[in-house]
């Protein structure tokens, strides 16, 4: 027990959380007691719960060494179809629900898939998909704002409170529960984790990187779906411009939540606490009414800082006793290249 | 009729664009038995492992396991059908635990999750066959290179298969551990079990073998023999071809009388060199022979400043001094190095000869504005192409495309070009086919005899016999000692192999 | 993809180069530009108009082609600039201040915002060469720390959030064509905005840097194998950070470009910038992994993606259909690369398997053969 206190009182999640309290207070002091009234603590977690699973979205992509540009555009394509087919369609709110969902889960399966088949950057195939998502999701709605009493199954979700606190928070929190024990436990994530940490070895023990990476694009697909429920859920309407704000922030949570670009590796409970202190910079820049525009800049100072950070960390821990430059889990580069490009068939 | 072969490959033919790099070869592996299967570099050892453990497929001919034909489309089918490997490289997921990492692939899962306690309880047994202590919750970034080796062999136990596949397990481990690894070998052997046993290491091989194959040039020269039957040179003679054997070594007298082109004194490295001394006249050829791992390649990155060197001298044509950068190296001190792996660190490979031939001249060729004029470069260009013989179809042909051998020849060039006085060069003919070696070696001492200093690294014994005029040699970071070559490979191999052995040393050949 | 693949170039057979010719990015761009220009036009006399569709299209042409020319910098060694639109921003900012604070002269502050855009570039350099971040990471942060950073000093600036200036010359330079330049009788053509010179001199200097200099040959080279580069003696740390202050100044140059054109300087400037700069270079034939650029290439895919914009427009179809039509164009592209890379390797084995059989066991392959093996190992 002891070890494991310690551990965590040394890793990123500690110093999160430290971030966090420290926020909360130094907000609860500016406004005199009143960010901690019920009022303010319901809002606070009511626009935690799509940054949440936005960024574990992002975060099932950058586990396999991929991203996800797409994030926003899946997400709010996913919503807009689900409320044109709602509104229009006469679709109950609950199949709709599920029709949002279901989206998300296919546009991130043809990203996936799109990866695998043509071999190119998932920078750039999420890239195409983003603007063509972007562009369709114009094309559904154009520039009217269907409104949530289209759904009032949906938006009475969004307006439940249980113990105080809203239901999509909740949500939001089960999933990541829910993730966190998948990547832990379950054998497709482990297989994820192990073809993002090295392509080669998980080749040649058997393991398809490219399921890898189409389970791993599924997935994120699959979280963006969510988000577009909770947004139809909590918002007032579904417009274009839903998921608009999405992708950007996606990156932001779980890279300052510590995980690695590079694959390999997850954080769950990271991601969420980062998620929450963005929302804390996002709450204080309220309350010291400056403009919204400084969140963006806090955001990019923080990410770079920590990446920054990470690599220092990094270099400073190679153990200095060990003699090879290389690290055990360097793959001879070429050999890489030549097993896992001319390895499968 | 039951088959008497554990595995049996026939008529096995890979193709791949441009070449064939099996050539119908057979194998045939008794259960019980430790079987070697030797071949130089580029022989089609690694091309036949692949398609052994299912990560390739083969274009023709049969594969057998105790007389089943199998035809792999994944490794998890090959180990399902009872082989299991050890690769060369050291192939672990950083961020999993020793345990995870040892049954990767074959997870024992229950209901559709990591049974994490049957994964612990197997990496265990597996660990305790090896005699390996380690926690198998210990993160596997924590373990140094040789315990990451011991991690690959724990991995091809653990699938307890019928025929275990050894690709150079050896390579970076240590001697104890080695023999730790043969008596496991044997115990597996005891229960009929059979070991296919790839190496470099010929000592290992006559110590633990029963047969041989060996493959030259994608072909199988001797399939299946007894290993008693044949002599070591036999052996030698059979893996390099009679090619090597016909070529006239030149009587070679280096001066060594004057100031060295490049000497080391008592140099500590990052890396953890300790007391380097070196030194290497104009017009000689130093050999540094080790195996693998024994820090030669990172001594050359120390020279040329990628390396920090922590104490002691290097003077260049006596001259103490100091290089900051590869650039440094070649534009004060007129250093060049020919990296070993020519395709990942010394090659662009999708640019053209020309280009690869002219990147250490550029700056020499560039005008005051920065431009570098294209007549310059081509004509240099030319003039490589023509003096080392590169058969290239035009100079824009892109290095890619390229055989080894020529790609070699640009790798080296770029060198020359840029008019360098003293050369490293690692592995001259890793992967060069044999015929071409000879021409690299007359090349080589064409060179020095042109007054150029030149350092071979190798871990080629015959290659080192051959070529070079003095021998030293490095085993575990320290240069264990210094023989001149008389170019008789029995009398070399005894001498360079008691160095290799002794592990620590105080005396140190005089520089 | 592997070297075996590539097309062999060396076989100069007049059908073999008419192959290569239709197979170069470039002249199936201008083909299909032409195609779309021609059948737009005929369908759509007015889309000929010079002053209503050719010149403002030959201006976002200009635009978008520096913007393009940004990204291919980056592309080059394999990396990305993320932050163009932020640098753009910055640099549109830079020239906004000074000249309407300091009055200052057009060219003086057209410097500025250049040199404002470079600085930026360089630190993204410093962070990627020397700490060993991520290009993706530090031009992604730069990117959100600029969208924060520069509405913030426009509304610090000017009250209206926008910086609008008259210092002479800013509007002939952004709005006016060449027909309306002379120097003595000689005027220039109609309908050819001043704004494209700028951007063919951009071009001009660029092609030259990355076929004629040191440096930019260094760069590619550093693109194709970093590893290759830097044991070859090329400061590798010092080209890419070149790589990132030319990209930055570049960006810069495209905001002020943008700026120019609309004759005021907003925080908006470079909101769309990001999907150009790379859709450009990649349709261009630029490799995403370093090591080729094609300057032209950059050009023309810009073209086309201007020409289909104005098309949709003048058709009255909406610009979300741009979007989904760019996207689409992106994913063909690279498809057809994919698949023309995996035929490639099909023909080649195929003719291998068709040679007669090597004489027999022991005696050596081809040369060739033996490198071939070595990749595969």
């Amino acid at each position: 027990m002891k070890t494991a206190l310690s551990r965590f009182l040394h890793s990123q999640n500690a110093s999160l959380l430290g971030v966090i309290v420290a926020g909360a207070v130094l907000l609860t002091i500016q406004s005199s007691g009143t960010f901690l009234s019920s009022n303010s603590v319901q809002t606070f977690f009511q626009f935690l719960a799509i940054p949440i699973v936005i960024g574990l979205a992002q975060m099932a992509t950058l586990a396999v060494g991929q991203l996800n540009l797409a994030v926003g555009a899946i997400g709010g394509f996913s919503a807009c179809f689900a409320a044109v087919l709602m509104a229009d369609a006469g679709l109950p709110a609950w199949l709709g629900g599920l029709v949002a969902i279901v989206v998300g889960l296919l546009a991130g399966l043809l990203n996936g898939v799109l990866v695998v088949l043509t071999r190119i950057n998932g920078f750039i195939v999420t890239l195409a998909t983003m603007t063509i998502l972007t562009g369709a999701q114009y094309a559904l709605v154009g520039t009217r704002t269907i409104p949530a009493s289209a759904w009032p199954e949906l938006a009475s979700i969004g307006s439940a409170r249980p113990l105080g606190i809203p239901l999509i928070f909740w949500f939001a929190i089960i999933i990541a529960g829910l993730l966190a024990y998948f990547y832990r436990n379950a054998l497709p994530a482990r297989h994820m984790l192990a073809s993002g940490g090295n392509e080669l070895a998980a080749t040649l023990t058997g393991i398809s990187n490219g399921r890898s990476l189409i389970t791993a694009h599924a997935l994120s697909g699959l979280l963006c779906g969510v988000a577009a429920f909770l947004a139809l859920a909590s918002l007032p309407g579904a417009n274009k411009s839903v998921g608009g704000d999405w992708m950007l922030s996606s990156f932001a949570a779980p890279i300052i939540g510590g995980v690695a670009l590079t694959g390999g590796g997850v954080a769950v409970l990271g991601t969420v606490f980062a998620a929450t202190i963005i929302r804390l910079v996002d709450s204080a820049r309220a309350a010291f009414q400056l403009d919204p525009s400084w969140v963006n800049f806090v955001i990019g100072a923080v990410v770079l800082g920590t990446v920054a950070l990470e690599r220092v960390r990094a270099t400073r821990r190679t153990p200095k006793s060990g003699r090879k430059a290389t690290p055990p889990d360097a793959p001879p580069t070429a050999a890489v290249r030549a097993v896992v490009q001319g390895g499968t068939p | 009729m039951t088959d008497p072969y554990a595995l049996e490959v026939r008529e096995v033919t890979k193709t791949f664009p441009g070449v064939r790099a099996l050539d119908r070869v057979n194998l045939r592996v008794r259960p019980g038995e430790v079987h070697a299967l030797l071949g130089e570099n580029g022989a089609g050892k690694s091309t036949l492992i692949k398609i052994l453990t299912g990560i390739q497929p083969a274009d023709q001919g049969e594969l057998l396991i105790n007389g089943q034909p199998q035809r792999f489309s994944s490794a998890q089918e090959a180990t399902a059908a009872g082989i299991g490997v050890v690769h060369q490289e050291r192939n672990v997921i950083a961020d999993f635990t020793v345990a995870e990492n040892i049954v990767l692939g074959n997870t024992p899962k229950k209901a559709g999750l990591v049974d994490w306690k049957a994964v612990r309880q197997g990496a265990m047994n597996v660990l305790d066959m090896l005699d390996f202590p380690i926690d198998p919750d210990t993160p596997t970034r924590l373990l140094s290179p040789a315990q990451t080796q011991l991690i690959e062999i724990a991995r091809g136990l653990y699938s307890e298969s019928q025929v275990l596949l050894l690709d150079e397990p050896t390579a970076s481990i240590s001697e104890a551990e080695s023999e730790l690894l043969f008596r496991v070998v044997h115990r597996l052997t005891e229960q009929g079990k059979s070991v296919l046993f790839v190496s470099h290491k010929l000592e290992e091989v006559f110590a633990h073998c029963d047969t041989v194959t060996i493959f030259r040039d994608g072909a199988s020269v001797l399939e299946s023999a007894p290993l008693a039957d044949y002599t070591r040179d036999e052996i030698v003679d059979m893996l390099v071809g009679r090619t090597l054997a016909r070529l006239d070594i030149p009587d070679r007298n280096p001066d060594r009388t004057g100031a060295p082109a490049l000497e080391l004194r008592r140099v500590d490295t990052q890396t953890g060199h300790q007391g380097i001394n070196l030194a290497v006249h104009p017009g000689e050829v130093l050999g540094l022979y080790g195996l693998v791992g024994a820090g030669r390649s990172e001594l050359a990155r120390a020279i040329l400043g990628l390396d920090r060197i922590t104490s002691g001298q290097i003077l260049v044509n006596g001259t103490a001094t100091t290089i900051r950068s590869v650039g440094d190296a070649l534009e004060r001190h007129r250093i060049g190095y020919v990296t070993e792996d020519r395709k990942s660190e010394g090659l662009f490979l999708d640019q053209s000869v020309s280009r690869n031939l002219t990147v250490t001249v550029l700056r020499r060729l560039q005008n005051a504005f920065g431009f570098v004029p294209e007549q310059a470069q081509r004509d240099l260009a030319d003039e490589y192409i023509q003096e080392l013989d590169v058969r290239v179809s035009s100079r824009d042909q892109l290095v890619g495309q390229l055989s080894g051998g020529n790609q070699q020849k640009v790798s080296l060039g770029k060198w020359l070009a840029a008019n360098t006085e003293i050369l490293i060069i690692d592995e001259p003919t890793v992967g060069i086919d044999v015929r071409t070696k000879g021409a690299f070696y007359q090349l080589i001492w064409a060179l020095a005899t042109a007054g150029k200093a030149v350092i071979v690294i190798s871990s080629d014994l015959a290659e080192t016999v051959t070529l070079v005029d003095r021998i030293a040699v490095m085993s575990d970071l320290v240069i264990t000692g210094e023989v001149t070559n008389t170019h008789d490979y029995d009398e070399m191999s005894k001498a360079v192999i008691r160095l290799v052995h002794r592990d620590q040393t105080v005396d140190v050949g005089t520089p | 993809m592997s070297a075996a693949a590539r097309p062999q170039a060396q076989e100069q057979s007049a059908a073999k180069r008419f192959t290569r010719i239709i197979s170069d990015n470039r002249v199936g761009l201008l083909i299909m530009i032409t195609v779309l220009f021609v059948t737009i036009g005929s369908l759509k006399p007015m889309f000929y108009s010079t002053d209503f569709v050719i010149a403002p299209m030959l201006t976002n042409i200009a635009i978008f082609t520096v913007i393009g020319l940004a990204q291919m910098m980056a592309l080059s060694v394999g990396q990305m600039n993320l932050a163009v639109g932020g640098m753009a921003s910055a640099g549109a900012l830079a020239t906004g201040i000074v000249l309407q604070r300091f009055d200052a002269p057009l060219v003086v502050g057209i410097i500025a915002g250049v040199i404002a855009g470079s600085l930026l570039g360089a630190l993204c350099g410093l962070l990627i060469a020397r700490a060993g971040v991520n290009a993706f990471v530090v031009t992604f942060a730069m990117n959100f720390a600029l969208l924060g950073l520069v509405p913030t000093v426009y509304s610090w600036a000017s009250p209206d959030a926008a910086i609008s200036v008259d210092t002479p010359g800013l509007a002939e330079l952004g709005r006016q064509t060449l027909d309306q330049v002379c120097i003595g009788a000689m005027c220039g053509p109609k309908g050819v905005p001043v704004l494209l010179l700028i951007s063919i001199v951009a071009m001009i200097l660029i092609g030259a840097l990355y076929s004629r200099m040191r440096v930019g040959r260094e760069i590619l080279l550093t693109g194709s194998n970093d590893q290759a580069a830097l044991l070859s003696g090329i400061p590798v740390a010092r080209r890419l950070i070149t790589v990132h202050m030319i990209s930055g100044a570049l960006a810069a140059l495209a905001g002020i470009m943008l700026g120019a054109s609309t004759g005021s300087f907003t925080p908006a400037i470079g909101q769309d910038f990001m999907l150009q700069s790379f859709l450009g270079p990649i349709l261009g034939g630029t490799l995403l992994t370093g090591g080729a650029v094609s300057v032209l290439g950059t050009m023309l895919g810009i073209t086309l993606t201007v020409v289909i914009r104005q098309g949709l427009l003048i058709f009255q179809v909406g610009v979300e259909w741009l979007n989904i039509l760019l996207g689409l164009i992106l994913l063909i592209a690279l498809s057809s690369d994919r698949i023309r890379t995996v035929v490639g390797q099909r023909n080649a084995l195929r003719q291998t398997l068709a040679k007669p059989q090597p004489p027999g066991p022991g005696a050596p392959p081809s040369d060739a053969a033996a490198a071939q093996m070595e990749s595969t190992r």
